[in-house]
């Protein structure tokens, strides 16, 4: 490699692009130090790093030869029902790290979940994607895929397929199972209702995907993306959405374009539905249709809705160990239905599973732990990937009480509220002591960490200089209850927070910022409301200042961030609904943006096809205004609230005990279940 | 007596209709639909689902249309025995709720049983043996049984079960014969663990019944008849056990039309906690998730048992009671 090429293409390589190659790649580039994250062996990544050249990979011959296999496989090889090992796995198997050891074949991973509604918790154990973040969630790495690279330009990403890959019945896993998503799936009006933002370029055109051999697919953009990896690695089973890939001979049967119509209405009758494409829609989705061949390293032999969801090793599973056993270590994993979450605690507590995070609750933390040898696990905790896990908007576009609109847009009273909440107590009283007071923007873990000055900023507790805020604002006047009044109508200054008893304990947390607040001369009123209640009052413009977590901080600019005003109201947080109605009816309904809505709309797709190094200041600067402008205080954040406290039985082996956790990650998924293993 | 049945039979089409009418109307009354509900479920992990998608969404699952044609369209496949589709399971109603109910007559049945195992003959010693030592024990445990909701018992007996003997007596199988189909290896693994539900299930009925038979026994038990048999000599067991208990059995068995459909919505919390496979937690998180569908199927056959539950306890009272039987006639 000509090493003034090399600079020259790392002047565009950075951050999130990422090469992406098997084992064999891993140690060519020589020429660039690969910084290792310190959860990952020192062998053979199949991750290039930020600082990666983007050259292409040269082969080099297998680190192992012979591959070895599960005994339970190992017999049905002898017994003539499985092809051999070496003919199942493709010519290059993904080399996936350990994170401590190498491990041992077979056990029951015994899991908990809650039924259909819980679908996620199936999703984000196999993470079923192309490609997956890595344990630090700064990375991309293939899962079923060779490589993704760009082009120069990023405006072409090629995907090159494992040759001799194949679905989980044997078939062949080829570019016709991702042309299948595109033209029969994504193109298909019945099925795909509106074309998704990543697919679609500025113009409104649909992007391009080509096949050009049977191992290799381009994604042609009309301009530079620069997320297509993030956007990649989320093309998964998540909320039953789409994959980019399916298998293409088994799901013709149920497609309009392929099937026999009479073959087709009767099983879309005898299913109860009323179109095809709602029994397409489900027969795609593994958990709820056993038979649909899969990828993942395991794969659903029971439907979501029986009372055990057991999933089955997949025996043309394409990653392997640096010792070339074929992973998954784990014979099966059995996730087991309680009708509530409280059961499926009691249960943890008595040692029922071998690791389960997911609906274990952050208030039950210390019984698990006085538990811990009792029933023979440990207890670990994967702490937020950013934000804060209770945060309060301020709704800027409330039009219902124009006294409490205007001062709800005065800047200095929002910062005036930030600095009258006492956070430690928060923290004590509500998070367990777990966590830090902070403002909602990445981990210090993340590439887009705007630093502890951006972090911190307005979070310490002070009553005086909030006093002074507002008393600077006209505030300055109270009734006989100590509360301010508004300088015209001389009405007190009453606010509601609505606050919904879910996902963390922020009913607790909403009543001490109403005390705090209440300190400070401003009349806060709780509203404890039901989930859907809240949430229809959220799009129908009626909530004044609500209080809800932003997790996704990590991922700004892919998803659905929570800054963005375009991003739908269900998913996001009170600030601007009425921006939102604007964004959607493309400027016919709502009210036009603020500038600072329309910088931040900007920055964010400047930053989809910025260049990576790029990207991550702009990162920098979108938060540093979010934080600046106080639209959302953040109270604490980085405790393992939602989904980070880990049980893990002593059989278990290979969990990480340092992890970056969110959705997008799919955690536990990108902790590599596969080399997850277990001791009698 | 044949002429009541039929009249009530012929009723029982036109009840129900109109209880669909108030199941429907009740099931829909809640903020939102099952869309707001599934969106507000996927934020809940950072997902999201665009605008169009929840439109389209809501399409297809017909929640854009009016309520008044939602309905017909439920009740025209009610009529042709369609029961629907779960918006949630997206799987076919019928399917959801038929093992489920399996389990839980099997569990209101045993319950039902144990109450009047324990109830009846409870309620007679204490009433022939009032303020007696035994007597007192058993009205402390009946005011006990009275007083403590189920699912708090339930969650207690789970928490002591768990912390004394160790056990994790959650659900009704063990994980091995959860999915499997019914088998006596199966049966014999359900009868195992069972007792507990049964006991949490019985235990309040046991204890408001024995108070009704003691009452009412100890009221029959000073009337004239009595006085007159035993002057004849009838021995003392055979006298009370063919007269004032039969007496007093009558509004026991007129309770019945409410204790069936009280057996199945009573154990909704009980199986939440205990994550019973029965019909209960189907309901709750079809009502949660305002899966409406589901949700009023099950509550349209909640009404159904109602119904027939009265039905068979006016039949049991006629066929019990000669005067009721005379009077009808």
């Amino acid at each position: 490699m000509n090493p003034s090429r090399t600079r020259t293409l790392l002047t565009i390589a950075a951050a999130w692009i990422l090469v992406l190659s098997t084992v064999l790649s891993a140690c060519a580039p020589k020429a660039t130090p690969v910084p290792v994250a310190p959860t990952e062996p020192a062998i053979s990544v199949p991750v290039l790093l930020p600082t990666t050249t983007l050259a292409p990979v040269v082969p080099v011959a297998p680190a192992a030869p012979k591959y070895n296999e599960a005994p339970i496989l190992a017999d049905m090889v002898k017994a003539g029902t499985l092809p051999p090992v070496e003919e199942r796995l493709p010519k290059k198997p993904v080399v996936v790290p350990v994170t401590e050891s190498i491990g041992q074949y077979g056990g029951v991973w015994r899991r908990g979940f809650l039924g259909p509604s819980d679908y996620n918790g199936y999703v984000r154990i196999v993470a079923d994607a192309l490609v997956r973040f890595s344990p630090d969630g700064t990375k991309v790495e293939p899962k079923y895929v060779e490589s993704v690279t760009p082009s120069a330009d990023f405006k072409t990403w090629t995907i090159k397929m494992l040759e001799g890959a194949k679905w989980s019945d044997g078939s062949p896993f080829t570019a016709d199972d991702i042309m299948f998503w595109y033209k029969d799936v994504l193109l298909n009006k019945d099925l795909t209702a509106s074309i998704p933002a990543w697919m679609k370029n500025a113009d409104g055109s649909t992007v391009l995907v080509s096949k050009v051999d049977d191992y290799t697919v381009t994604w042609t953009y009309a301009a530079a993306n620069t997320t297509f990896l993030l956007e990649l690695a989320n093309k998964d089973n998540g909320d039953k959405a789409y994959p980019v890939f399916l298998p293409a001979a088994y799901m013709k049967q149920f497609h309009a374009t392929y099937a026999d119509k009479a073959k087709l209405d009767q099983m879309v009758t005898d299913a109860k539905f009323k179109t095809w494409a709602e029994l397409f829609a489900s027969k795609k989705n593994q958990a709820e249709n056993p038979a649909r061949p899969g990828m993942a390293a395991w794969i659903p032999i029971t439907a979501v809705s029986s009372q055990v969801l057991i999933l089955k090793r997949n025996p043309y599973y394409v990653g392997v160990d640096e010792a070339g056993n074929q992973l998954p270590y784990i014979d099966e994993i059995d996730m087991i239905f309680y009708a509530d979450a409280a059961s499926l605690n009691l249960a943890a507590i008595a040692g029922t599973f071998d690791e389960q995070e997911r609906q274990i609750n952050l208030m039950n933390y210390p019984v698990f732990k006085a538990n811990e040898q009792k029933g023979g696990y440990k207890v670990i905790t994967w702490p937020a990937y950013g934000g804060a896990d209770a945060d309060i908007s301020f709704n800027q576009t409330y039009v219902k009480d124009a006294d409490l609109g205007k001062l709800m847009q005065t800047k200095d009273f929002r910062v005036a509220m930030s600095y009258a909440i006492n956070r430690s107590k928060i923290q004590e009283t509500a998070f367990l002591g777990l966590g830090e007071p902070r403002q909602p923007v990445p981990s210090p873990m993340s590439l887009y960490y705007p630093g502890d000055e951006v972090a911190k900023k307005y979070t310490e507790y002070s009553m005086d200089k909030a006093n002074q805020l507002l008393d600077g604002i006209g505030l300055d006047k109270k009734n006989a209850d100590g509360i301010r009044l508004y300088p015209n109508s001389n009405k007190p200054v009453n606010i509601e927070i609505s606050v919904v008893n879910a996902f963390g304990p922020w009913p607790d947390v909403a009543q001490e910022v109403a005390a705090d607040w209440k300190a400070v001369g401003i009349n806060a009123l709780v509203q404890v409301r039901e989930r859907s209640l809240h949430f229809q009052m959220r799009a129908s413009n009626d909530l004044q200042t609500e209080i809800w977590n932003q997790d996704t901080a990590g991922f700004p600019f892919t998803g659905a961030p929570k800054m963005d005003p375009r991003t739908t109201l269900a998913s996001g947080i009170t600030v601007w609904p009425l921006y939102n109605t604007w964004y959607n009816t493309g400027g016919k309904q709502g009210q036009e943006p603020s500038d600072v809505a329309k910088q931040i709309v900007s920055l964010v797709n400047q930053a989809k096809s910025a260049a990576p190094d790029q990207q991550i200041a702009i990162a920098k600067q979108l938060f540093g205004i979010w934080v600046d402008n106080c639209f959302e205080i953040g109270t604490i954040g980085l405790t393992p609230m939602d989904q980070g406290v880990v049980i893990v039985s002593n059989k278990m082996h290979n969990v990480p005990t340092t992890l970056a956790k969110d959705w997008p990650l799919r955690t536990p998924g990108n902790a590599r279940t596969e080399q997850f293993y277990m001791t009698p | 007596m044949l002429k009541i049945i039929l009249q009530r039979l012929l009723i029982l089409p036109v009840l129900l209709l109109v209880f669909s009418v108030v199941v429907f109307w009740l099931v829909q009354a809640p903020p939102g639909d099952f869309l707001t509900s599934y969106v507000a479920t996927l934020s809940s992990s950072g997902s999201s689902i665009d605008d169009a998608q929840v439109a389209a969404l809501r399409q297809q699952y017909g929640l854009d249309q009016p309520v008044y044609l939602q309905y017909l369209h439920w009740m025209e496949g009610l009529f042709k025995g369609d029961l629907g589709l779960s918006l949630e399971y997206q799987l076919p109603n019928v399917e959801l709720i038929g093992e489920r109910l399996v389990l839980t007559i099997i569990l209101a049945l045993f319950s039902f049983f144990l109450t009047w195992a324990i109830a009846i003959p409870a309620g007679i010693y204490s009433a022939t043996h009032q303020n007696s030592l035994l007597d007192y024990a058993f009205t402390v445990l009946n005011y006990f049984g009275v007083a403590v909701p189920n699912f708090m018992l339930a969650l207690v007996l789970m928490w002591i079960a768990y912390d004394r003997l160790g056990l994790n007596v959650t659900g009704l199988f063990s994980p091995k014969f959860m999915n499997s189909s019914w088998s006596m290896a199966r049966v014999g693994d359900m009868l195992q663990h069972i007792w507990l539900p049964v006991i949490i299930l019985g235990i309040g009925g046991t204890a408001r019944l024995t108070r009704i038979m003691r009452a009412n026994l100890i009221d029959e038990l000073n009337k004239p008849y009595v006085v007159a048999a035993r002057a004849k000599g009838l021995s003392e067991w055979r006298l009370i056990l063919k007269y004032p208990v039969r007496l007093a059995l009558n509004p026991l068995v007129s309770t019945i039309g409410w204790y069936l459909p009280q057996l199945f919505s009573g154990s909704l919390i009980v199986a939440t906690v205990m994550s019973l496979p029965n019909i209960g937690p189907l309901l709750l998180r079809a009502l949660i998730q305002q899966d409406m569908y589901l949700a009023g199927v099950i509550l349209l056959i909640y009404c159904g048992l109602t119904v027939v539950g009265t039905l068979i306890s006016d039949i049991l009272l006629a066929w019990l009671d000669p005067r009721i039987r005379m009077e009808s006639a």
